[in-house]
């Protein structure tokens, strides 16, 4: 079964691969895969918790990764201690589908 | 297509587009008929920029804050949006409290008043967040060295406040006169200056 998904996600993963040799234009803004397709203000994120104990916004978006640092109305990192160091917590794979799932 | 097809493609766009560039660029921006009051634009200043345009999409974060994101394909890039000053562009803040320091603080003394530790301890004790951030201000009158280290102060005293009744603090820190709120030139301004301010880590 597991296997299976696997296949299935690397066929898939190809297939998106192929489809995004197509040029995507300046405006970066969408997600234009064929699976996951949404605009980028959609994402899901969780927290990650860097080593030095400070919050990074996660997510994972299927083909796509991104993070970003967590920054209080002052501009400085928040590191809340609400998980220890390098830890992640949250739904932060809820952007991508089950399609393609997370299979690496 | 090919990924090395593309690549010439875009090799023989970019050297058309350089070309057809090159002679706009190059040309004397503002060159009058007359040519004696025409001011001398230094073409020094003009360059050609080999690029590819990246235009981001905007993604709020759950505390209401702007990131930059693009999605190029396959990979995917974020950063946070933040001004000039390295100030993020929110869409709404994280403050849950502002404690106006007239009332929890005598003049130039960073002690809580008891009647005020009773509302902090209950300010604490009710709230969800899971940390806290304390950060101190003051209004304009005195050093700034001085206002730094009362602000401190007055933000260490709720910190204790906080601790006592199980808050998590993330942070304390005193901003002096740095960050005001409001005007220092009138007293109304000056009053609102003069604050503790709380910020609510979800």
């Amino acid at each position: 079964m597991k296997l299976a998904r696997t296949l299935m996600a690397l066929a898939a993963a190809a297939s998106v691969s192929a489809c995004v040799d197509v040029p995507i234009g300046p405006d970066k803004s969408v997600d234009r895969n064929l699976i996951d397709r949404k605009d980028l203000s959609q994402l899901k994120a969780g927290v990650w918790i860097d080593p030095n104990g400070c919050d990074h916004w996660i997510i994972d978006d299927g083909v796509e990764g991104y993070l970003s640092a967590r920054l209080d109305k002052y501009g400085k990192p928040v590191c809340s201690g609400s998980a220890p160091p390098t830890m992640v917590t949250g739904d932060f794979k809820g952007g991508s589908t089950s399609v393609i799932g997370d299979p690496l | 297509m090919t990924h090395a097809l593309r690549a010439v493609l875009g090799a023989a766009v970019l050297a058309v587009l350089a070309a057809l560039g090159g002679i706009a660029l190059t040309a004397p921006v503002a060159a009058g008929t007359d040519g004696a009051n025409a001011p001398v634009i230094s073409t020094q200043n003009t360059r050609t920029v080999k690029g590819e345009r990246y235009i981001p999409g905007i993604w709020v974060d759950p505390d209401g804050c702007e990131h930059w994101v693009m999605d190029d394909g396959v990979e995917g890039y974020m950063s946070p949006h933040v001004d000039r000053k390295g100030i993020p562009v929110c869409r709404r803040g994280n403050t849950c409290g502002v404690l106006n320091s007239d009332q929890y603080f005598a003049t130039d003394s960073y002690r809580i008043h008891s009647a005020g530790r009773a509302k902090l301890e209950e300010f604490f004790r009710s709230s969800t967040a899971t940390a806290f951030i304390i950060a101190g201000h003051t209004d304009s009158r005195a050093s700034d060295s001085y206002n730094m280290r009362l602000s401190f102060n007055r933000a260490t005293s709720v910190a204790k406040v906080a601790r006592a009744t199980g808050a998590r603090i993330a942070d304390v820190r005193g901003y002096g006169e740095r960050m005001p709120a409001a005007t220092n030139s009138t007293v109304e301004g000056m009053a609102k200056n003069r604050r503790v301010e709380i910020i609510c880590i979800r």
